[in-house]
């Protein structure tokens, strides 16, 4: 009834507000949808196509990125437990075909994989499956789905070029497969060719990728599993299918958690903006409310009439978020797969959005909870407004003394509790309580941090414009509550983004250093472009090719690929431990460099990056075991550098101790340094000249692939602009409302200053000087709580990410922020200025 | 080729003439030789008259359970050098490699699903197996004339510890030369496929059928295969019988 009576009214006045507060609502509830959409829309697909693929495969035996020697393939074959094992190559390669993109390429053993995988092939070709010797015995032969043929124009025997190992191919189209059954895993972009054929295209020697598996008949799976881990050791896993979606997620922590906190950011804001339009709401309706007290209205009345409207406008905004977030999703889908092809190497075919009602009943839920929250505290003053003073326009807007002080010593003492944590805090628990402490510290001591930068801003007002910066700056004076709200939404917004743009300054230093030292060859040779695909990899004999080329002073391979470390996939490097002494020497973080290096490169040892160390709890003098197709290798942490190959870490180890433990000699980079005076790139065009005819490869010079990296960086950091965005945004509401309220309660004063003969100008800059004044100060705190933020920020970063950063004050944001959030700050102000100046002066003088 | 195909008869011990195992002994033992080599031409003729062809080379060397034989394909063009090296064992399935020129490698291959056909034909790999005759019951089930030819009737149903796309095969051996006239294999009382022997000749003292054909009656598919080049007991070298020797040629 009373929403009725009273709300709706309201309302229909202030439709604007409204309209603004349910955008406060949505914007958080549109950003948890579309990211979080996205965000199980790849893991969705990569679900999928690992499951689409495995057919009826019960369980699939792997040993990382590294693959293993074919031999394992026996002995999986003569267990018992075993009905059918079949070996498995696989890999997404970029066709190159014009709105192709990428085509996932299967390489099996057709003599026995239809154990697994039913082949239905388009009517007329079923004796390609019946008889592959023809598949088997060419090594051109290719299967693709009817789809892929169909957007390519091919038929059986057309032929399609893509690149390999070797250098581009022709490929015969020997099958074409219903897009059915495990044939429409990717989209359908999907080939299929003999695994020793992939094996040559790939790169891969004389090794598998995986073993998938069926289970002997009454053997139950669980038993098959121990039976296999016993007789292969703990090198390898033995899971089925759907196990390896969980190390994707595990890979994807670090983009999870960059997803929650922009979701949790958005969130805020939303809360802030609620918050601000709730405050104003109940400052407008002050006297409606003391009428209704003076009329029997109970206090619990009144607080329940503003939760309930904030609960409307919590089902109403987060329903409009939800449909503007599934809009903005496929967009934000497309960016995050992107994204973890260039960061984690995989490759992805999202056709569709992966959306749960749970997702949905979340984001809906969570709009409501964020409204009710944000309108909590404006429903308690609304519910406390005492009738009497109701009527006396602007004393509740003025802060007393006594409630000042209070504020300051509950914000005194919580931020005690709060640095306390940071410094003292181990358990994660304890560190974020002190975190979130951060908040109340921040907000209690708003108001009267508001109040005293304002009164040190007015001689500086006054001195721009005598009466209108005096006038501006008494407004502030006069009710400090009035513009806390805004200042704090502001302070906390620029908090964030001080706080996420300093990790991200630090991160882009520590990584252009690491740059310098770590990654300093003149030339990288490289299987593909994106430096983390894992899909081909170069045979041994690469190396001393590339040495023999004029001009070149030495070489380096790498091989590096992902391994389980302790369910955690991470990062394996083998490189020639000594040699990369002598050429990019890193500080030891810990440990004595000379003796890391020495130990390492005997194989007596392995150097792990900072993160490795952090996220999987293992310092330096510990041991390290890797699950290797020799079994597990053993080896102590001697030295811990700062590296930034691997968000979940690295282990660096000696490539003579890699070729022994994983029966691999191929090579995944080829770092090339020049001779002195020679020019890189007469040696690369020379490389390429060389080799380019026979093989695939690339030669990347450094520039190159530091401008790819510091690219993914930015990328990935390339949130702190969208949070820039929303807290000019934030600005640009807050201030607006801030300012509509100010003006209604200054109706009177501002008509008395046009009666006595103040310009429309004077009223004009008057209103553009508060604006700016609240936007200074709202800047000043958030510049200043960022600082602080950032110390939080950093602590968070080492927790979550394994990630040791220098702290660096982002200047150059803060400077760039100063010019924007006034600049939005004065374009908030037009409007209201406007309304002032047209303001009718009887009915002004009239007010109150 | 023929030599795994006379697999399909059963190694047993000495029984008396009437016993289906001594019936099955003596056709082994008329069969045996320590070497054999042939060429053999392959048509396939598919439900649909499609008929595909292939040709290969066959040389065996050793006796039944323990003999080793490589196949070499020498039409069509696309699988010409194509070889398979296939080592039986008494105790044990076959060890089996493939050599592909093209891609200058061998393969283990794993055929585990033996009812998979081998190479497009009508015949499965079980078929083709060297089975212990232990793992079989025998009992003879009649004789009668086959096309004009008096013949025993012999089925044979594998033992429980067997794994077997069949539950029962009938045999029909011829009462003159003791070879193999007739073999059908069952699966819950249906016939899956019938292997019929003609062209019967006497080879260097061996009476072989010169050609054979297997029919798959699901598929409504059959496929014919004439031995050429007949010749027994020929000095082949153990180490032809190599993964070694399987690269050479």
């Amino acid at each position: 009834m009373l929403l009725r009576l009273l709300s709706w009214p309201y309302l229909r006045k202030h439709v604007l507000r409204w309209t603004l507060t349910l955008a406060g609502i949505a914007l958080g509830a549109a950003v948890f949808v579309a990211t979080h959409a996205a965000s199980q829309s790849v893991r969705a697909a990569f679900q999928r196509t690992v499951e689409d693929i495995a057919g009826a495969t019960q369980l699939q035996v792997w040993a990382g990125d590294f693959g293993f020697p074919e031999e394992v393939l026996e002995r999986v074959q003569s267990l018992r437990e075993v009905r059918a094992a079949v070996p498995v190559i696989e890999a997404v390669i970029d066709t190159g075909l014009q709105g192709q993109g990428n085509l996932y390429v299967l390489g099996v053993d057709l003599t026995g994989d239809r154990g697994l995988r039913r082949y239905d092939l388009e009517s007329g070709e079923e004796a390609l499956i019946d008889d592959p010797l023809v598949f088997l015995a060419q090594p051109d032969s290719i299967m693709l789905t009817r789809e892929f043929a169909a957007q390519n124009a091919l038929q059986i025997g057309g032929r399609i070029r893509l690149g390999g190992m070797e250098g581009e191919k022709w490929f015969t189209v020997r099958g074409i497969m219903r897009p059915e059954g495990w044939a429409k895993a990717f989209g359908g972009s999907l080939a299929v060719m003999d695994i020793y054929a992939a094996q040559l295209m790939l790169g891969r020697g004389r090794r598998f990728d995986r073993i998938d598996l069926a289970v002997e008949d009454g053997v139950p799976i669980e038993q098959c599993q121990a039976a296999l881990k016993k007789l292969l050791g703990p090198g390898f896993e033995v899971e089925p299918p759907s196990a390896r979606g969980r190390h994707f997620e595990a890979m994807l922590e670090g983009y999870s958690i960059t997803v929650n906190i922009s979701s949790l950011l958005a969130l805020l804001i939303g809360m802030f903006i609620i918050y601000n339009s709730f405050a104003i709401a109940v400052t407008q309706r002050r006297a409606e409310i003391g009428v209704l007290r003076a009329l029997g209205a109970t206090r619990g009345q009144i607080r329940t009439l503003f939760l309930a409207e904030s609960a409307v406008a919590g089902v109403v905004g987060s329903l409009a978020g939800v449909a503007a977030g599934l809009a903005l999703a496929r967009a934000v889908t497309a960016n995050t797969a992107r994204l973890t092809q260039q960061v984690y190497g995989v490759a992805q075919n999202i056709e569709q959005l992966f959306v749960t009602p749970a997702l949905l009943a979340a984001a809906v839920a969570i709009g409501i909870a964020t409204s009710m929250v944000a309108a909590w505290l404006p429903a308690r003053q609304a519910a406390r407004v005492d009738p009497v003073q109701a009527l006396q326009k602007g004393k509740y807007q003025v802060l007393t003394a006594g409630e000042n002080r209070l504020r300051r010593v509950v914000a005194a003492l919580l931020a005690l509790v709060s640095a306390a944590c940071l410094l003292f805090g181990s358990a994660g628990w304890v560190f974020y309580t002190g975190y979130a402490l951060l908040v109340p510290v921040a907000l209690l001591l708003a108001p009267t941090l508001s109040l005293w930068l304002a009164r040190l801003l007015r001689p500086l007002l006054r001195r721009l414009r005598p009466v209108e910066g005096a006038l501006a700056a008494d407004s502030l004076l006069a009710a400090p509550r009035r513009t806390s709200a805004t200042v704090s939404a502001l302070m906390l917004a620029l908090a964030l983004v001080v706080g996420f743009g300093g990790i991200a300054r630090s991160v882009y230093i520590s990584v252009v250093e690491w740059l310098d030292s770590a990654l300093n060859p003149d030339l990288f040779v490289t299987p593909s472009q994106n430096l983390a695909s894992r899909a081909f990899a170069f045979p041994a004999e690469i190396g001393p090719q590339v040495e023999s080329i004029e001009g070149v002073s030495q070489v380096q391979l790498v091989r590096s690929a992902r391994v389980l470390f302790r369910q955690k996939p991470v990062t394996v490097f083998s490189i020639e431990v000594a040699s990369l002494e002598r050429t990019s020497p890193r500080p030891a973080l810990a440990g004595d460099p000379k003796q890391m290096y020495r130990l390492a490169a005997a194989g007596q040892g392995v150097i792990v990056s900072d993160a490795f160390s952090r996220l999987q709890g293992v310092g330096y003098g510990e041991a390290v075991e890797l699950p290797t197709p020799s079994g597990m290798l053993r080896l102590p942490v001697v030295g811990v550098t700062r590296d930034f190959s691997d968000q979940q870490g690295a282990v660096m180890l000696d490539r003579s101790v890699y070729q022994r433990w994983w029966k691999d000699s191929s090579v995944s980079v080829v770092r090339v340094y020049v001779k002195p005076g020679v020019s890189p790139e007469a040696v690369r065009r020379r490389i390429l000249e060389r080799l380019a005819g026979q093989r695939r490869l690339l030669v990347l010079s450094n520039r190159q692939v530091r401008e790819h990296i510091l690219q993914v960086t930015d990328q990935w950091f390339g949130m702190t602009y969208s949070q820039i965005a929303v807290a000019i945004l934030v600005a640009v509401l807050g201030i607006v409302n801030t300012l509509i309220v100010s003006i209604t309660d200054r109706r009177r004063e501002l008509g008395v200053l046009q009666a006595v003969g103040g310009l429309r100008r004077q009223v004009r800059h008057t209103v553009w000087m508060e604006a700016l004044a609240i936007g200074a100060i709202g800047l000043l705190l958030g510049l200043a709580l960022g600082a602080v933020n950032l110390l939080y920020a950093l602590e968070n970063a080492l927790r979550l990410a394994g990630l040791r950063l220098d702290y660096r004050y982002p200047f150059e944001l803060a400077l760039l922020l100063v010019p924007l959030i006034l600049g939005a700050a004065w374009i908030a102000a037009l409007g209201p200025a406007r309304a002032a100046v047209r303001a009718r002066l009887v009915e002004a003088l009239e007010y109150e | 080729m023929s030599r795994l195909l006379f697999a399909l008869a059963l190694a047993t011990l000495a029984a008396p003439a009437q016993d289906p195992r001594g019936i099955i002994e003596e056709v082994q033992k008329r069969s045996r030789s320590t070497s054999q080599r042939y060429e053999g031409t392959l048509r396939v003729i598919n439900a649909r008259g499609r008929v595909t062809g292939k040709r290969w080379r066959y040389d065996r060397l050793g006796s039944h359970g323990s003999s080793k034989a490589v196949l070499r394909f020498l039409d069509p063009a696309e699988v010409r050098g194509v070889a398979l090296l296939v080592l039986n064992h008494p105790q044990r399935s076959s060890d089996q490699w493939m050599w592909t020129p093209a891609l200058q490698r061998e393969r283990r291959i794993a055929f585990q699903d033996r009812r998979t056909r081998f190479f497009g034909t009508d015949f499965s790999f079980e078929d083709l197996e060297e089975r212990d005759v232990d793992q079989y019951d025998l009992r003879l089930d009649g004789q009668e004339a086959l096309g004009g030819v008096p013949c025993w009737r012999i089925e044979a149903r594998p033992k429980q510890s067997k794994v077997s796309q069949y539950d029962r095969s009938l045999l029909w051996v011829r009462k003159d030369h003791y070879v193999y006239w007739r073999i059908e294999n069952y699966s819950r009382g249906s016939l899956l496929r019938r292997a019929t022997y003609s062209d019967i000749e006497n080879v260097q003292g061996i009476w072989t059928a010169r050609t054979i054909q297997m029919a798959d009656l699901r598929q409504d598919s059959r496929t014919l295969l004439k031995l050429e080049k007949l010749e027994y007991n020929l000095p082949l070298k153990d180490e032809s019988f190599t993964l070694q020797a399987l690269r050479v040629e």
